[in-house]
């Protein structure tokens, strides 16, 4: 059942204006490291990588907005125009059906995120010894995505603006009140990115430090991860479709 | 009420609806609603914004009634997805999966539904709508008429025993209306409990064997069409006449006992009468044994609101 709900999904998904959208997105990263690599510079290119590339486009922006478009539209896209009745009215566990949206939506961003990552990240680095800064990132990559698809997820089966509530979220909280209040960053899906990969990056702390410990990190990942599934399936169990007329 | 509505449950119900109300904040769209529904086809009628497709989604389990209980095939409908096993919902909003063909909806719906075969179900429920030339072709390219079909076929691919459509004539050409009315009367035929919404009496009046009268969020009516229908026919109704003499005319006709009334006002012959039929039967004769032509006989309050206000408020 997973399978043929996940399936639907990947095709909705994958419609023409929203690959093109992450497509572009996507290649922004690439593009940067090749402009850096060919450009005369004078930094270090493990610390350009891991701070101006992976943390600072990557991490920051590329992923939650790869998350957000996803994850969003996974089940949001069919409860707003009204083909989720099609789903629903299914004798088919609502647990399943958040699964099979949230597996899709995760997939998909860590198709998009991973391959623009990896490439830009391997782009600028050239060769240069990264002491595990690419695997590290790929791992904190992948669960940095489904953290933040299942956030999206639930969010769409809560408010119908998912989309404006993600993009305060990640702009708001994450990119400015994270920023200037230290506490609330244990509420933040890119501080836990960060605090996975730290765990596997062996480089200075003037080149990359995270701000959570790795520890810290995952417990979050799993609290926010299966506290937003866990809610996305309640409040699809109670979901209503209704009109006055 | 002028209609009584029979609220004592049906003995073979297959619905049933005990003192349901549904609000939204302080709108009431569906007020202490009581009735029961048996298999064979039971039409909703009533205006736009009655409370026909707030009661349609509380027996498809996708509202929860704020009071009252509404139970199908004995099982409550709220929060219970194994109901969909024996249900078919057809939704009145037009939206289908754009990006698949017409089969591959049917078939995901088979396949969602778990049934054994889901392939030949596709099939034959595609057969039964007859949609197989366009099945091939992307919904996104259909018209309203056949989106109502696939949706039709999709709600039929588990054989439900019951089949709720939310105003399923929507768009559709009156061949396709023909097609789907065969269609819905050879399931109810073979014992399916089918209940269909629409604000259009003709429509009704053509497929029910027992209709609901909706308005205001009440139940205004329930039971056998014919019965209201006569209800509607013998209520009082008004009409104009434009005559050659108006006043003989009017003083010839309140002698009649079918009418009630005559006035004349601002020159125009205004006659309210009791029963439609024998004034209908009386009025040519009345116009010729008093010499006066008739040039216009027009009613005054034939829309579908009137009679429904009459249902209600008598």
């Amino acid at each position: 059942m997973i399978g043929i709900l996940t399936a639907l999904t990947f095709r909705q998904l994958l419609g023409r204006g929203r690959t093109i959208l992450i497509g572009l997105l996507a290649l922004l990263p690439v593009g940067l490291a090749i402009v850096y690599r060919l450009g005369s510079h004078d930094t270090d290119p493990v610390g350009w990588v891991a701070q101006t590339l992976l943390d600072g486009l990557v991490v920051s922006t590329l992923l939650p907005l790869t998350a957000l478009v996803f994850g969003t539209a996974a089940l949001g896209a069919e409860i707003e125009d009204g083909t989720a009745v099609y789903l629903l009215a299914k004798p088919v566990p609502r647990s399943r059906i958040i699964l099979a949206k949230l597996l899709a939506a995760w997939v998909v961003t860590i198709t998009t995120v991973l391959t623009s990552g990896l490439v830009a990240g391997a782009t600028g680095l050239s060769g240069e010894r990264s002491g595990g800064l690419l695997p590290g990132f790929g791992v904190a990559l992948a669960l940095g995505a489904l953290v933040y698809c299942a956030l999206f997820v639930m969010l769409s089966v809560v408010t119908s603006r998912s989309l404006i509530a993600g993009l305060a979220y990640v702009f708001i909280w994450e990119g400015v009140i994270n920023g200037l209040f230290a506490g609330t960053r244990l509420l933040s899906v890119r501080h836990y990115t960060l605090g996975v990969a730290d765990a596997f990056i062996d480089l200075p702390a003037n080149v990359f430090e995270a701000k959570l410990d790795a520890v810290t990190a995952l417990v979050m990942m799993v609290v926010v991860a299966g506290g937003s599934t866990w809610y996305a399936v309640r409040r699809l169990e109670r979901f209503e479709i209704g009109e006055t007329s | 009420m002028t209609a009584a509505a029979s609220t004592a449950p049906l003995l073979d119900a297959t619905i049933v609806l005990t003192d349901v109300s549904r609000w939204y904040g302080n709108v009431v769209a569906v007020n202490g609603m009581s009735c029961s529904v048996s298999p064979g086809i039971t039409g909703l009628l009533g205006p736009n914004g009655a409370g026909k497709s707030t009661l349609l989604h509380m027996l498809s389990g996708f509202l929860e009634p704020s009071a009252g209980e509404v139970t199908v095939l004995g099982a409550s409908t709220w929060r219970d997805p194994e109901l969909y096993r024996k249900v078919g919902l057809v939704p009145e909003r037009e939206s289908v999966y754009d990006s698949l063909t017409g089969y591959e909806f049917v078939l995901l719906n088979a396949r969602l539904q778990g049934i054994t075969d889901p392939v030949e179900a596709t099939r034959r429920s595609i057969r039964e709508v007859d949609l197989e030339d366009a099945a091939q072709r992307s919904t996104g390219g259909y018209s309203k008429g056949m989106k109502q079909r696939i949706k039709i076929a999709a709600a039929l691919v588990h054989d439900p025993e019951i089949l709720l459509l939310d105003e399923p004539f929507n768009g559709a050409d009156p061949r396709q209306r023909l097609h789907m009315t065969e269609l819905f009367r050879r399931l109810a035929a073979e014992g399916r409990t089918l209940v269909f919404s629409s604000h259009i009496l003709e429509e009704v009046e053509r497929l029910a064997e027992r209709v609901l009268v909706i308005v205001g969020g009440r139940l205004a009516a329930a039971g056998d069409f014919r019965e209201i229908r006569r209800l509607m026919t013998d209520r009082p109704h008004t009409f104009i006449v434009r005559t050659s003499d108006d006043r003989r005319l009017a003083s010839a006709l309140v002698a009649h006992e079918s009418v009630l009334g005559v006035e004349l006002i601002d020159g125009r012959l205004t006659v309210r009468t009791s029963e439609l039929s024998a004034f209908a039967r009386a009025v040519p004769s009345i116009a010729r044994s008093s010499e006066v032509s008739i040039f216009e006989l027009r009613a005054t309050d034939e829309s579908l609101e009137d009679v429904f206000s009459y249902l209600v408020n008598g």
